[in-house]
């Protein structure tokens, strides 16, 4: 095993090397397996070459995979540097020791490794190859008289003699990048869904990225009402992307893939001005609530954005309500605290969104004094749940809203529960700003006419 | 000469053999060649266990061999699921006379992988583990 670290040069090989002047092997001096640009020109010559005609007929089809190693930081930051390279090396014997002689192991740099089967009879074959380096490598290794468990992704593509390079390389990428999004430890062959689904990715991601420039976001804007008053508090403002082609783009599809993008800071910035611009053309006694992501704290910005658009619109501080879920606390959760106390000091409300869904602990709860609790939608219908966070509320001195009420019954339920705020499709679904002023005028209405219903 | 510090490792494996309980037996027989000769040669010696569906082994040596034999062992296909139950400086050889001593599985009975592996308690499998191999070699020995 040991005296095949490098594989056995092939006949046609010095021969071709004598031709174009190539260095003979270039490797990676860690591993002692070929590095990239060696990877590379071996593929290439392997794709180029389909080998002549009259020993093998047919042109052979070659595999790709790609290897990365999971949790193999958490080696290097726990055990060091060298434990690293020395897990490395053990990777590198480990992968040989599964090939032939002839099959070509890289390390492509890092801990990502690359593996070039050649004359493999089709997917079954390498299925085999592929799940038996999963489970080597994923066995726990012994170094420095500790044990280090990682684990490995592949992705796997296969190609014919003239096809590119690049694009083997790209398809096998692909492949592994769904072995882990699919939980890792496992291997995945490229499959033309992938290169679709990644394609649709690249094309919503460059619309994203023009989106704000286009002015293609909108903010729509679901009631939120004073349980005890019975009457219209405010509004929570939601984004909306309305794209010419794509129609009206929910947040769930473009949200996560902006914060990915890096673009949530600004976006966020729009909307707060946005909101604010808007409140003002509403009744004085009615508040706006405005999401804000982690990102927008990671700037350190925040701050001075919401400042900017209190002062720009003119809208008093205390009309404006920020929701924050828990990932912010947990993210960087002191400098992030600093920030929200900030803006509690300007005025600006603040509470803590989506409550139920994550850890919902009693520390969080905690560790800064809210103005408000809303209870997810999840809760809505379960009264043990949010009568618990209600009485917490009540005890902690927040307010508390209940999401996701649909029924007049629930509204009722939830306000004799002890909640002071109710949202949902009861009252009305989020509208455009332009349906604002019409729904301020009937809501009153509405209102009247649930009560007379929950009481029948 | 043989002053470098002694390292002792205790693991538990699945067994991966699926032949009758002769044709396992049979293999097991080559393990076993294969570990005393590459064990003397290496300064490593040790206990291998074999039962109905595991092996266990205490490897003993200088820290250096110790690992090298357990990392050509880890990627043997006769058996996963390797479990290392302690890794530890000794002070002194327990099977020094033994380049691999065999325990089988009439003397292993009782050693079941579930057993030696379930959650927070490697500490005590690996003494479990040294007891049986200690008991088991006594009695051969004695006998
Ligand atoms: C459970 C188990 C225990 C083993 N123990 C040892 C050992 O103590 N020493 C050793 O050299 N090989 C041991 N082996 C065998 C190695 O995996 C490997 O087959 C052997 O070292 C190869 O030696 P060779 O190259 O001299 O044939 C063990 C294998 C298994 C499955």
């Amino acid at each position: 095993m040991e005296g095949s670290l490098r594989p056995s040069a092939r006949r046609s090989e010095e021969r071709r090397c004598e031709a174009c002047a190539r260095p003979l092997w270039r490797g990676d001096t860690l591993t002692e397996l070929a590095d990239r640009a060696e990877f590379r020109a071996r593929l290439e010559e392997a794709l180029a070459f389909g080998r002549p005609a009259p020993l093998q007929p047919a042109p052979q089809e070659l595999a790709v995979l790609l290897i990365d190693l999971d949790r193999f930081k958490g080696v290097n930051d726990n055990l060091g540097h060298a434990a690293g390279d020395a897990l490395l090396r053990h990777v590198g014997v480990r992968l040989r020791s599964a090939l032939r002689d002839a099959d070509l192991a890289a390390r492509l740099g890092g801990d990502e490794f690359a593996v070039l089967l050649e004359g493999l009879a089709g997917q079954e074959a390498v299925s085999r190859i592929a799940a038996r380096l999963v489970d080597l490598l994923g066995r726990p290794y012994l170094i420095d008289g500790c044990i280090a468990h990682v684990g490995a992704s592949i992705g796997i593509a296969f190609a014919r003699p003239g096809s590119e390079a690049e694009l083997v390389l790209r398809r096998a990428d692909l492949a592994l990048y769904k072995a882990k999004s699919d939980g890792r430890g496992r291997f995945h062959f490229f499959e033309q869904e992938l290169e679709e689904a990644a394609e649709a990715r690249r094309a919503l991601e460059f619309d994203l990225r023009a989106a704000l420039a286009l002015g293609q976001f909108e903010l729509f804007y679901q009631p939120q009402v004073d349980l005890a008053e019975n009457c219209l508090a405010g509004f929570e403002a939601l984004i909306r992307w309305r794209h010419p082609q794509r129609g009206l783009v929910p947040p769930d599809r473009f949200v996560p893939l902006a914060e990915e993008l890096g673009l949530m800071d600004e976006i966020g910035e729009w909307v707060l001005r946005e909101a604010c611009t808007e409140a003002m053309r509403w009744p004085d006694a009615l508040t706006v609530a405005v999401n804000v992501a982690v990102p927008q704290f990671a700037s350190g910005t925040l701050v001075k954005k919401v400042a900017t658009a209190l002062s720009v619109s003119g809208l008093p501080s205390s009309r404006l309500e920020l929701e924050v879920t828990e990932s912010v606390l947990l993210s960087e959760s002191r400098s992030a605290i600093g920030q929200l106390a900030a803006l509690k000091a300007l005025g600006v409300q603040v509470s803590l969104d989506d409550f139920g869904t994550g850890y919902s602990s009693f520390t969080q709860l905690r560790s800064f004094p809210f103005d408000r609790v809303k209870i997810d939608r999840a809760f809505a219908d379960d009264p043990a749940v949010v009568r618990a966070i209600a009485a917490l509320g009540t005890n902690l001195g927040m307010r508390t809203t209940v999401e996701g009420v649909e029924t007049a019954e629930q509204m009722e339920r939830v306000r004799g529960e002890g909640c002071t705020e109710a949202q949902g499709f009861l009252l009305s679904r989020p509208v455009p700003a332009t349906e604002v002023a019409e729904l301020i005028a009937r809501l009153g209405e509405r209102l009247a006419g649930i009560e007379e219903e929950a009481r029948k | 000469m043989r002053k470098a510090p002694l390292c002792r490792l205790v693991y538990v494996s699945r067994s991966a053999l699926s032949g009758s309980a002769a044709e396992n037996e049979r293999e097991v027989m080559q393990i076993l060649n294969a570990s005393r000769r590459n064990n003397t040669r290496d300064g490593i010696t040790g206990a291998l266990l074999f039962s109905e569906d595991c092996f266990a082994q205490v490897l003993e040596g200088s820290r250096a061999a110790v690992e090298k034999v357990f990392e050509r062992i880890q990627i043997d296909e006769r058996h996963r699921g390797t479990v290392v139950l302690a890794c530890d400086p000794a002070p002194a050889r327990e099977f020094g006379e033994w380049a691999m001593a065999y325990v089988g599985r009439e003397a292993a009975r009782e050693a079941h992988y579930a057993q030696f592996t379930r959650e927070n308690r490697a500490a005590i499998a690996s003494q479990e583990v040294l007891g049986l191999l200690r008991g088991a070699i006594a009695r051969t020995s004695a006998a």
